[in-house]
């Protein structure tokens, strides 16, 4: 588990710093070739080779990264570290068709402001994952963004895809209109270089409005801009044809890096991939494909069923969601029933798979940002209950994808010379008890962490922390700082935001592992520099203190020490620390139950709310309000003094989940709030 | 004036919880109807349909009593007596029942989806109704179970000039690329006054948004129809050069937002404008006059009594709400006489609803006229069929009982004036989109299929934890001549 925490420290250094960090780096590409690590054999284990027929039993050999053989009468060579693979059953490595994977989640930075900050923005909005530099269109309108260029190895979402079975994903960025171009990622490697397969894939063209009184603000002005550049990029490609041919005597065309990045989607190369789900959403993405013969791929499809002639006569491909709507709170009494629509599309989405795959249309199964990555396989399972066969399903979880994405070639199947992708099970793909055993990504196992992994016994971080950190150098450069950390953990995740001397910002990945302590925060530094950099930190947490090293990129390395401080963020006068070592202690029943005034920061400004809690044992009921709304908690539970609160409030007419992680210490509250826009710190009371 | 406009605001948030209430329980007299209606099919070709021996409201030509009215082919092919049913036709008894044309709402924000509103510009020209229909919207089932049968879609009133409209059908059951009305002229909205202006809705934290006073709603409109005419002859100029066999011409840019505005300049896409005062009424007509294009309609223009004979001179038309009015300052002055004051002006007069559910009932709201005003039942008739329809440009088509016009019908109960009286069978271009009897005896079947669905695994809540469901976008409800209500309640939660 170090051993990982290292290689991802490692990674980030290497790609971020300076060429001393390579020295860190343990089983690099540089061991790869002589030594006999990477050689692997499943011998005596059911091959599903997708493009080929099942071989009941038969042995894989990896070499190299590469699948070297493969077969019942393949053999175990004498280098290989061989697996005995009775009962278990090799599939191609699981590819998921879309995702955000490894794209730095938008971390909300109060000095730069971004697009002024209305207290409605603070919320439900979707943030570019980056900002393209002398480009001719506003952050949300840069189709020229690459996510190969903003991806980070690591990181518990990767973990959970892995644990999923799944070894490769297409990743986009996040965005509102132009969102930018996807890449094919292995969901491993130090480097983001070492992660990337292809690049770029697709062009991802989002419908959310931008809004805070930037243009687009609503569905009709996407739908204008969308159309509006796509003219633009025509106009751009045919000024600079007439240029070439004879520049004289005409102005020079403005380079625009914008409309230059449309040209490949203009001319087809490139596909371009909508989101939209129901039937007029897929329609209206149809009709705009139509009308700028764009290469068009549907991403959600949850009906496209219905629009199977059309998607096969203009052969567009579907990345179907096995986010599969449903219920998951319990209606309150007062509450008006759930209109038919709702539930018929409840029982119809497992049914979309099998009537794409009858009717001839090609589609490839994607995660749909769930959050809970179990549902992967198991929705897949409903998919085949409603219908699909089982061989079109593993085809959507493996070689369709590699198809759709152009990457059939190194991916898909189990074939000799493919990427050496694979997915061990014990049990089929799609019965409940199946289990992932082991998983292969460029030819090396990868350890699997069970998503669900319990922190019984180890420590929990979850806390307000006092740092202080020392930032190496020597001499004049030397510096002490000190900035307060507040955590929060849920499982081996960590969240939490830290504030200080040393700049500000909230925690973009952050794990707890045994008493191994890993989290990354993209600081603001304080004025003049302003600037927002990444400091990573790398320790262990013993009861109330904790230690290690920082990077702060830019600044050199440097060590911190920290002890718990415990108590809300901010203003509440710190209570009493939590045991050290915690998160075993269960307070008594209804300790949560109450009211609570909540206040959340987000920038410069503070938004109050309150909070309706009801606890009954580990499960929290109650309601939410905040000055954009009221809504019930849909999910909420306890565990020891740190509780989770999940919503669903309608702002700006847009539906925005909203989730309170924090503890509780007393009559105090604090945590993080998190939201499409980010995560901000909040404390609260109880009232009497 | 801060404590009317809070008294404003709190109105207009009382409203819209009465209304949702309505909504949600299915309404007085209406019936539930459209609480749960079928799920869209694939239509078949209409059938043939005879209404015999029904009391006709033709709306051009009088009212015939014992009438037989024959739908066939999507169109009216016959009024007259003892009309022979084709083979295989459906008759409808209409003994005692009132045979309308189709009501048609001139002014709705229905099956959008999204913010009916693109707030961000002062101009948006560019942004079209026609991208975001929703033919799911289960508003179009409730209208049609008020006899409405067809509508103006316009964008909302943030800005000076807005975003295109779409004038549809009310297809319920169709795609939404059947919705629009094929050959229907475009038009634009406009929007004057306190909205576009933004006087009621100041978001903290928001930069607010240029103009901020009625000159610089005018000089908004003015600059744009400038920039309009100075594109119009940029691309005329390359027009002829290229006529001119110039080669390495480098064309102007495309522009969506100019070019609908070239459009109105040349007469061919109608100038819808939101307004109230009689100034600002005025105002437009002013601009409209100095670049040479007519306002088509004037909406909601609660003023319009002040200045009709400008409007009639002009050549504008105007719909108008009857007696709907006081919810923001420059909503203040007006009359229930409105209407009849500017038909008796000479202006082509149409009341709207500009709200999902008042467009269940502008047969009421048309029969106001009648009491305030004394119009006739046939003028009164006029304000929510054939004057709505030659404002849209679509009165060749619809708007009547006429032989040759498109068979959007409705069956009453009773006299649609009456309070009493609800659609018995509406039909749309022939074919039985809402049937009140159908309606009723579907519920027990439907209320199966509930206890069914929700018995499904997938519709039952989990114990705990579990992926956060997918929430479906929440649906804009438009209710007042307010888009942008939903900005004013949360202001007021403020």
């Amino acid at each position: 588990m170090r051993h990982s925490q290292f290689r991802t420290l490692a990674a980030l250094a290497a790609a971020l710093l300076s060429a001393a960090a390579w020295a860190w780096a343990p089983a690099g590409a540089q061991r790869r070739p002589g030594g006999g690590v990477d050689v692997y054999a499943i011998t005596n284990a059911r091959v599903v080779t997708v493009s080929g027929p099942v071989i009941e039993r038969g042995t894989v050999v990896i070499r190299d990264g590469l699948i070297a053989a493969v077969g019942a009468g393949a053999t175990a060579p004498p280098d290989a570290r061989t697996i005995d693979g009775t009962g278990l059953t090799v599939y191609p490595g699981l590819i998921d068709a879309s995702t955000t994977l490894a794209i730095p989640r938008p971390t909300l930075s109060p000095t730069t402001g971004g697009g002024g900050g209305g207290f409605a923005g603070l919320f439900g909005r979707t943030e570019p994952s980056a900002v393209s530099p002398n480009s001719t269109q506003l952050p949300g309108l840069q189709p020229e963004i690459l996510a190969s260029d903003i991806i980070r190895p690591g990181g518990p979402e990767i973990e959970a895809a892995r644990a999923a079975g799944i070894t490769a994903a297409q990743t986009a960025p996040r965005g509102n209109v132009f969102l930018g171009q996807s890449a094919v990622i292995n969901l491993a490697g130090d480097t983001p270089q070492q992660m990337i397969v292809r690049t770029p894939v697709a062009l991802y063209v989002g419908l959310n409005p931008i809004g805070q009184g930037q243009y687009p603000g609503s569905l009709m002005g996407v739908f204008a801009s969308v159309r509006q550049m796509l003219l633009d990029a025509r106009r751009f490609r045919e000024a600079n044809e007439i240029y070439e041919r004879s520049p004289r005597g005409l102005r020079r065309p403005e380079q625009d890096k914008s409309l230059a990045a449309l040209l490949p989607v203009l001319s087809r190369q490139m596909p371009v991939v909508m989101q939209a789900d129901r039937v007029r959403e897929i329609e209206r993405a149809l009709d705009l494909a139509q009308e700028f013969n764009l290469n068009l791929v549907i991403n959600g499809g949850l009906e496209a069923d219905r629009l199977a002639a059309r998607l096969k006569a203009a052969n567009v491909p579907v990345l179907l969601s096995l986010n599969f709507p449903r219920r998951t709170a319990a209606a309150s009494a007062e509450a008006d029933p759930e209109p038919l629509r709702i539930l018929r599309e409840r029982v119809e989405a497992p049914k979309t798979a099998g009537r794409l795959a009858a009717a001839g249309v090609r589609f490839a199964f994607q995660s749909g940002g769930m959050t809970t990555m179990s549902d992967y396989l198991a929705n897949a399972s409903r998919a085949v209950e409603a219908g699909l066969a089982r061989d079109e399903a593993v085809r959507a979880l493996t070689l369709r994808p590699a198809e759709i994405l152009g990457v059939s070639q190194q991916l898909g199947s189990i074939e000799v010379g493919k990427i050496a992708n694979l997915t061990v099970t014990r049990g089929d793909l799609f019965d409940k008890n199946r289990r992932v055993t082991h998983l292969f990504i460029d030819g090396r196992q990868v350890e699997l962490r069970p998503a669900a992994a319990a922190t019984g016994g180890a420590a929990n971080a979850s806390g307000t922390w006092t740092l202080n950190v020392n930032l190496g150098g020597s001499g004049n450069e030397r510096q002490e700082l000190s900035a307060t950390l507040t955590l929060q953990q849920q499982g081996e995740r960590l969240t939490g935001s830290l504030q200080g001397q040393l700049g500000s910002g909230t925690i973009a990945s952050g794990t707890l592992v045994g008493s191994d302590i890993n989290f990354t925060v993209p600081i603001t530094l304080p004025a003049p520099a302003s600037q927002t950099t990444d400091a990573i930190f790398v320790g262990t947490v013993n009861g109330g203190e904790m230690r290690g090293t920082v990077q702060v990129v830019g600044r050199g390395p440097g060590t911190f020490t920290g002890t718990r401080a415990g108590g809300p963020p901010a203003g509440g006068g710190g209570g009493a620390a939590p045991p050290p070592g915690g998160g075993a202690r269960t307070p008594a029943a209804g300790t949560l139950t109450g009211t609570w005034n909540v206040t959340t920061s987000a920038g410069s400004q503070q938004i109050p709310g309150t909070l309706t809690l009801q606890q009954q044992g580990t499960r929290l009921t109650g309601r939410v309000e905040t000055p954009f709304g009221t809504a019930d908690i849909t999910d909420g539970s306890v565990t020891g003094d740190s509780f989770r609160v999940a919503t669903t409030l309608s702002i700006e007419g847009q539906s925005t989940d909203l989730t309170f992680e924090g503890t509780v210490n007393g009559n105090q509250l604090s945590g993080t709030v998190t939201s499409a826009r980010g995560s901000f710190p909040f404390s609260g009371t109880r009232t009497p | 004036m801060k404590r009317l406009l809070t008294l404003a605001i709190l109105f207009m948030v009382a409203g819209v919880s009465a209304e949702a209430q309505t909504r949600g329980r299915g309404g007085g007299g209406q019936p539930r109807a459209a609480a749960e209606p079928a799920a869209p099919t694939a239509p078949a070709a209409a059938q043939d349909t005879l209404i015999r021996n029904a009391t006709v409201l033709t709306v051009s030509h009088g009212t015939l009593n014992g009438t037989d009215v024959l739908l066939h082919g999507g169109k009216i092919t016959a009024v007259g007596q003892n009309l022979k049913a084709p083979d295989g036709a459906r008759v409808i008894d209409g003994t005692g029942k009132f045979v309308l044309p189709g009501i048609i709402d001139a002014h709705s924000h229905s099956m959008m989806d999204g913010s009916v509103n693109e707030c961000t510009r002062s101009v948006t020209s560019m942004a079209n109704t026609r991208d975001i229909l929703n033919p799911t919207a289960v508003d179009i089932y409730r209208e049609l179970a008020g006899g409405t049968t067809a509508a103006l879609l316009l964008h909302g009133s943030c800005n000076s000039i807005g975003g295109l409209s779409t004038t549809v059908k009310l297809k319920w059951g169709h795609p939404a690329a059947d919705y629009p009305v094929p050959g229907a002229p475009p038009g634009i909205k406009f929007a004057l006054g306190e909205n576009p202006k933004r006087s009621n809705f100041n978001v903290p934290g928001l930069q607010p948004r240029y103009p901020a006073t009625r000159m610089g709603v005018e000089e908004t409109i003015r600059d744009a129809f400038v920039r309009a005419r100075d594109y119009k002859r940029d691309w005329d100029d390359y027009r002829a050069a290229v006529a001119r066999g110039e080669k390495n011409v480098i064309p102007p840019r495309r522009d969506l937002e100019l070019d609908p505005l070239v459009e109105v300049l040349e007469g061919k896409r109608f100038v819808h404008s939101h307004c109230y005062r009689a100034d600002e009424i005025l105002m437009l007509i002013g601009i409209a006059d100095e670049f040479g294009f007519k306002v088509r309609t004037f909406q909601h223009v609660l003023e319009g009594y002040k200045v009709a004979g400008e409007i009639a001179r002009h050549g504008a038309m105007a719909s108008t709400f009857t007696d709907f009015w006081g919810y923001k300052m420059e909503a203040y002055d007006a009359i229930a006489y409105n209407a009849a004051v500017l038909v008796r002006h000479g202006v082509v007069t149409s009341v709207n609803s500009d709200s999902d559910e008042r467009a269940r009932r502008l047969n009421i709201e048309a029969a106001k006229t009648m009491r305030y005003g004394g119009l006739s039942e046939e003028e009164a008739l006029k304000l929510v069929t054939l004057n709505p329809a030659i404002q849209l440009g679509i009165d060749k088509h619809m708007g009547s009982i006429d032989v040759g016009k498109d068979a959007d019908v409705v069956v009453w109960s009773a006299h649609p004036f009456s309070v009493y009286a609800h659609p018995e069978q509406t039909f749309v271009d022939g074919e039985l989109l809402f049937d009140r009897q159908a309606d009723i005896a579907r519920r027990p079947q439907l209320e199966a299929e509930r206890k069914a669905l929700e018995a499904a695994d997938a519709n039952r809540a989990p114990a705990a934890g579990g992926t956060p469901p997918r929430t479906p976008p929440s649906v804009r409800r438009a209710y007042t001549d307010d888009d942008d209500v939903q900005d004013v309640q949360e202001d007021n939660q403020r």
